[in-house]
């Protein structure tokens, strides 16, 4: 009986609960991409060398080995990309877009969805501000270090969601800096 | 048999009673969360969890780049909610043993009912078939092929019958029996 009510208790604490969304991607893109008026969706199907390169690089591989970008113009004028991210959690899925200058620079980055467990914890860095430590990071410069940048000003879990964070923006900068602008469609 | 629900303690019908209430309300948001998040209809439960693995076959030996156009609506269009195979593992990993607990509650539940043994040994299978099917179903579905949802879509179905025929049986043999004590 014992072995049951400490397997339940085990099983209930390691439920993942549902992903909700927190921003919407039409509000992400506007935050991402300001004054911009028309997008393109740029696939970026990966061959299998540069899937390993990725993969070697970040720890991680596009769903179905496809990058998909957006991009976002304002007349012939380029307003920059946007990439969405999903990062896989012990408490569930995270997306999180990452917004880039026409120079290649993060722009910003939103948290767009998160489960109902994780949400309170994403609520709490975002307050705190972390996601202000990732703008003008480029390709190649300084690791992200959201979580670091809040680590004793929010709670552990929030410090903990924002490390989370920090591999999405990684993984984001990494297909950036080698597919966006360097294969031509 | 010493262990029989009808002539159970007062303090072990109500314990029983609890727990079938308390796992009749969990049934009861799990089945609003299939709704939410993959549906009860053979194609929705496909689209799901085969998603589009199904027709990726090998990567291109280049990478290649496609482009097109997007309307700012075409952000908003609701998405489809799909579980690929990182995401099914962890829900099998976590999902599993939780089902097994709850099979085992009712089938102990099973064991102290007024019933043939053959229709006890019968519900209790299905009480651990139906977990069974639920994620053999998806797992079908994802590398085998989209048909198999139906699989899933039986095994969440047996669920929730065998559940409410345990319930069913149990309150009616622990409050309604004549036999009780």
């Amino acid at each position: 009986m014992n072995f049951l009510i400490r397997g339940a208790a085990i099983a209930a604490l390691l439920h993942i609960t549902p992903v909700v969304v927190l921003v919407k991607r039409p509000d992400a893109v506007q935050a991402l991409l300001p004054g911009a008026d028309a997008y393109v969706a740029r696939e970026v199907h990966l061959s299998a060398a540069d899937a390993h390169r990725l993969h070697e690089a970040v720890d991680w591989s596009p769903e179905d080995g496809v990058l998909v970008f957006y991009g976002g113009m304002a007349g012939s004028t380029s307003m920059g990309a946007l990439e969405f991210v999903r990062v896989d959690t012990p408490h569930g899925p995270i997306e999180v877009a990452v917004g880039f200058t026409p120079q290649g620079a993060v722009r910003g980055v939103v948290v767009t969805k998160a489960t109902v467990e994780m949400k309170p914890w994403v609520l709490e860095a975002v307050a705190a501000g972390f996601t202000d430590q990732y703008r003008g990071l480029k390709p190649g410069g300084a690791a992200p270090a959201g979580s670091a940048a809040i680590a004793g000003r929010a709670g552990n879990l929030a410090a903990y969601v924002a490390g989370e964070v920090d591999k999405g923006v990684a993984r984001a900068l990494a297909s950036y800096g080698s597919f966006y602008n360097h294969v031509t469609p | 048999m010493l262990y029989d629900l009808r002539r159970a303690d007062i303090r072990i019908k109500w314990l029983v009673t609890g727990l079938l209430a308390t796992l009749g309300l969990s049934y009861v948001f799990g089945a609003v969360m299939v709704a939410l998040y993959a549906g009860f209809t053979p194609q929705r439960v496909a689209a799901t969890y085969a998603g589009p693995e199904m027709s990726m076959t090998m990567p291109p030996e280049t990478t290649v780049i496609v482009q097109r156009p997007m309307a700012m609506a075409d952000f908003a269009k609701p998405e489809v909610h799909t579980v690929d195979t990182g995401l099914l593992i962890q829900d099998t990993h976590v999902h599993v043993p939780m089902y097994g607990l709850i099979a085992a509650a009712l089938g102990v539940v099973v064991a102290g009912l007024s019933l043939s043994r053959r229709w006890a040994l019968g519900l209790i299978g299905l009480l651990f078939a139906a977990p069974w099917l639920d994620f053999a179903g998806m797992w079908l579905t994802k590398f085998a092929s989209p048909r198999f949802a139906i699989v899933t879509l039986a095994g969440g179905w047996a669920m929730g019958v065998a559940y409410l025929i345990v319930a069913a049986l149990a309150v009616h043999q622990m409050w309604s029996s004549r036999e009780r004590s």
